[in-house]
């Protein structure tokens, strides 16, 4: 390989060939190797760690006697993935989110919008979402409750308001910073208002606006499995703190991982749409490796 | 020229401006006042003056980015009232949308226009030709050089076959080798259009190699306007530097 497949590499990115850069191509190889066996060497030494916690039942001043240990908890979750009720709560926390997060995305890029360039909706909008804004999402569950005839609507209400405000907040900004270079362009074109929109404020805004959507799909998690473990019947929140009651506390650490797991996944997802949508930013090559 | 080139071009002329007694400013600055200027169709015009005397205020007035505060801007017989395709602007730097690759970049004012995708994308390729670019066609702004970022906003400018192409210091930010390649290009490209053009620019050399005529910018409104046709150009250096 080496010399050919270096070459290649930078051919791909429309750069020139000089041996000097296939040498360092070489050496960034190396380092990342390092890297990753850095990386997953913590995970394991962790994972050694409350093994050997467990095991020994240590007394600290935390206690681990109560705990169940990486086997015991692996060997548990394996029996979980062959049952079909581990799915359906996979499936209806991921409805529930998603659900939420979608709607929440385009209000909130939308009365950004709005708000950033109309006064008269500003004027509308502003002291009423100000006036909500500070309460958390979760405070809201027994007005959900009262208001909304199923408690499934009620949940996906809740984790809309929690990725609401993060979205709205920051397309507002996004729109207020952008430059009126882009703006005035456009206009000297021959573009109306409706074309600025849709040429400069959308796409110029997308970077701020993702920023706002990555907030937003954190809190929604915590807001949607706060809200199963309040009021659901089905859902890995709801699954889990149920594990809790029954004191099976194997059950409550599969629970948890599978809520990192989909929240890693689902902030995965966000984020590589948005650095797909705003590949023009300038960005230092080789940066967020 | 491709057939839109042509039937968007047709019959056309340069846009004439005239300002009369016009003062312009922002909140409680005034920048100009009591500027009188016209400007002939076909024309092109070279503004220059020091930084900060109002070069750009004046070309925006024209654009219809900025309202005057007295007086009147007149393109043609109309007053001017707001932004239109028919005056093209160039800007000093970063005029183009950053997401657009440079061909949609140029597509942009016929896509505005709603000039069907074909035509579109026929007078594009031409026009990214005769700017040079045919090779960076699919490549976005943060990809090209300064210069090659301004080939691309005078093709864009120009693509739509406006009837005035008013250019703010369009060469100021380039090396002295790019820029007078520029200055070949746009004089090139120039002759083939009708267009008036107000150019904008504190070299004074510059403005001697591209205007008809010259108006000087003082400290307020328009000092003088000065023919370069004709006449020797030494003297003609030694009076505008003179009125600066
Ligand atoms: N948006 C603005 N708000 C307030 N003042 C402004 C604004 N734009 C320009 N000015 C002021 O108006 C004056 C003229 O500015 P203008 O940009 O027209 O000058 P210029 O001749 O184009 O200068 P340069 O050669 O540096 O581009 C300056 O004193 C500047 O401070
Ligand atoms: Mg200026």
């Amino acid at each position: 390989m080496t010399g050919g497949s270096a070459v290649r590499h930078r051919r791909s990115q429309g750069r020139s060939v000089s041996g000097g850069l296939a040498v360092r191509h070489r050496r960034v190889e190396g380092r990342s190797v390092l890297r990753w066996v850095t990386r997953v060497g913590c995970l394991v030494a962790a994972a050694g760690l409350w093994q050997v916690l467990t095991a020994t039942d240590a007394h600290l001043w935390l206690r681990f006697d109560r705990l169940p240990g990486p086997g015991e908890v692996a060997a548990r979750f394996a029996t979980q993935l062959t049952t079909r009720l581990y799915y359906l709560d996979l499936l209806q926390s991921l409805i529930r989110i998603l659900t939420g997060f979608a709607l929440a995305a385009v209000a909130g890029i939308t009365v950004g919008v709005l708000i950033a360039r109309s006064r008269s909706a500003g004027d509308v909008l502003l002291p009423l979402l100000e006036a909500v804004r500070p309460i958390p999402a979760i405070a809201l569950v027994p007005i959900a409750i009262l208001l909304f005839p199923t408690d499934e609507q009620g949940i996906v209400f809740i984790t809309f308001t929690a990725a609401f405000f993060p979205v709205m907040v920051s397309t507002r900004h996004a729109v207020r910073a952008l430059p009126t270079l882009w703006e005035d362009a456009v206009r000297t074109l021959g573009g109306s208002r409706r074309h600025v929109l849709w040429n400069v404020v959308l796409p110029g805004t997308l970077p701020g606006v993702f920023g706002g959507l990555s907030v937003g799909m954190g809190v929604a998690w915590i807001c949607v499995i706060s809200a199963e473990m309040i009021s659901g019947e089905f859902g890995v929140g709801y699954r889990t703190w149920h594990a809790y009651t029954i004191v099976d506390y194997p059950g409550v650490i599969v629970g948890m991982v599978t809520i990192g797991a989909l929240g890693w996944l689902t902030s995965s997802v966000v984020e590589l749409v948005g650095r797909r949508v705003t590949r023009w930013l300038p960005r230092g090559e080789g940066s967020g490796a | 020229m491709t057939l839109t080139g042509q039937r968007v071009e047709a019959g056309r002329t340069g846009l004439s401006f005239r300002l009369d007694g016009a003062g312009f400013g922002y909140g409680n600055t005034t920048v100009l006042r009591d500027v009188a200027l016209d400007v002939a169709p076909g024309e092109v015009m070279v503004v220059v003056g020091a930084s900060g005397s109002g070069k750009s205020t004046l070309l925006r007035a024209l654009a219809g980015l900025l309202a005057a505060r007295e007086g009147r801007v007149l393109a043609g017989e109309e007053p001017v009232t707001g932004p239109g395709a028919e005056r093209a602007m160039v800007f000093q730097d970063d005029g183009l949308l950053p997401w657009r690759t440079v061909r949609r970049n140029v597509e942009l004012p016929l896509a505005i226009r709603k000039v069907s995708r074909r035509e579109r994308a026929l007078a594009a390729t031409e026009w990214i030709e005769r700017v040079g670019l045919t090779e960076a066609a699919e490549r976005l702004p943060r990809e090209l050089s300064g210069g090659m970022r301004q080939r691309v906003q005078l093709a864009r400018a120009l693509v739509g076959a406006p009837r005035a192409v008013l250019m703010d210091e369009p060469f100021g930010a380039l090396d002295a080798q790019t820029r007078a390649d520029m200055q070949r290009l746009l004089l090139d490209v120039l002759r083939d259009t009708s267009a008036t053009v107000v150019f904008v620019t504190h070299d004074v050399d510059e403005a001697l190699l591209l205007a008809d005529r010259v108006a000087v910018l003082g400290r307020t409104g328009v000092k003088t306007v000065l023919e370069t046709r004709g006449g020797p150009r030494e003297a003609l250096r030694e009076r505008i530097l003179k009125e600066l």
